[in-house]
């Protein structure tokens, strides 16, 4: 999969504010307000790693599909495919709930 | 407080085996005095026991401060270390590479996955409250001491 087909699914990510594709060579690509963060990429890869060793009882699959990492204004969506991890940063739009 | 010989629990081994025989004391009601042995040979019993825990204990025991210390000859330590180096390369060889930690892949729809709805308000709500419930049980576990550790022995 080239780059580009990589990206372009991304870039259609909704409320997506920016996005980052990291193997384990470095980053392959970013962008938005995630373009040249290599902080953040760290970080990301870090917490997948981290999170990819934890091994539910009874189930030999990872035991996720999405990592989401929710602060006050937005989330961090993260996923791994293809020995390439895949972060979008989305606007995070719920709040507490309102009730009438 | 006195003594008398307790027939619940016959020890077997040497260490345990009472240094007076059981079968000449005499139980005294205010027992501050030890019961004397009557039969003289009970001295040298004591001096045998004695030794035999005192051989006992030699065997089990090494003492460092009292052992040999031979200098070695700066060849012989030089050949030593080659020596060990040697039977550390062949080991280390046989040894399996360190396996690579490869990332296992998540999902084979990255961007259906990552472009799906984020998690409910309310579940971020709901593990929140989980978590802090559990950090406030996890934070009340402590000792409950019961008794004093170290006690001494009533010795009258």
């Amino acid at each position: 999969m080239t780059t580009a087909a990589l990206t372009a699914g991304l870039e259609r990510v909704p409320d997506q504010l920016g996005y980052l594709v990291i193997s384990e060579d470095g980053v392959l690509a970013s962008a938005g307000e995630l373009e040249n963060d290599e902080q953040t990429a760290g970080v990301m890869m870090q917490m997948v790693r981290t999170a990819s060793r934890f091994v539910l009882s009874g189930s030999a699959d990872v035991p996720f599909k999405r990592m989401s990492v929710i602060l006050d204004d937005f989330v961090y969506t993260v996923t791994v495919s293809a020995q390439k991890v895949f972060v979008v940063k989305r606007q995070q739009n719920q709040r507490e709930p309102i009730n009438v | 407080m006195g003594c008398c010989y307790s027939s619940e629990d016959k020890p077997t081994e040497e260490e345990e085996e009472h240094l007076i025989p059981p079968s000449n004391i005499v139980c005294k009601p205010n027992g501050t005095d030890w019961p004397t042995p009557s039969v003289p040979s009970a001295r040298t019993d004591e001096q045998a026991l004695l030794t035999s825990i005192l051989t006992k204990t030699a065997q089990n025991i090494i003492d460092v401060s009292a052992a040999d210390q031979h200098m070695m000859e700066p060849h012989e330590y030089m050949d030593r270390a080659r020596q060990y180096s040697t039977k550390l390369a062949v080991l280390g060889s046989n040894l399996p590479p360190k396996k690579a930690l490869t990332l296992p892949s998540l999902t084979t729809q990255p961007h259906q996955v990552l472009a799906s709805d984020l998690v409910p308000y309310s579940d971020v709500q709901q593990v929140s409250k989980i978590a802090a419930y559990a950090y406030s049980a996890i934070s009340q576990i402590k000792v409950d001491a019961k008794e004093e550790l170290v006690v001494q022995f009533a010795i009258p």
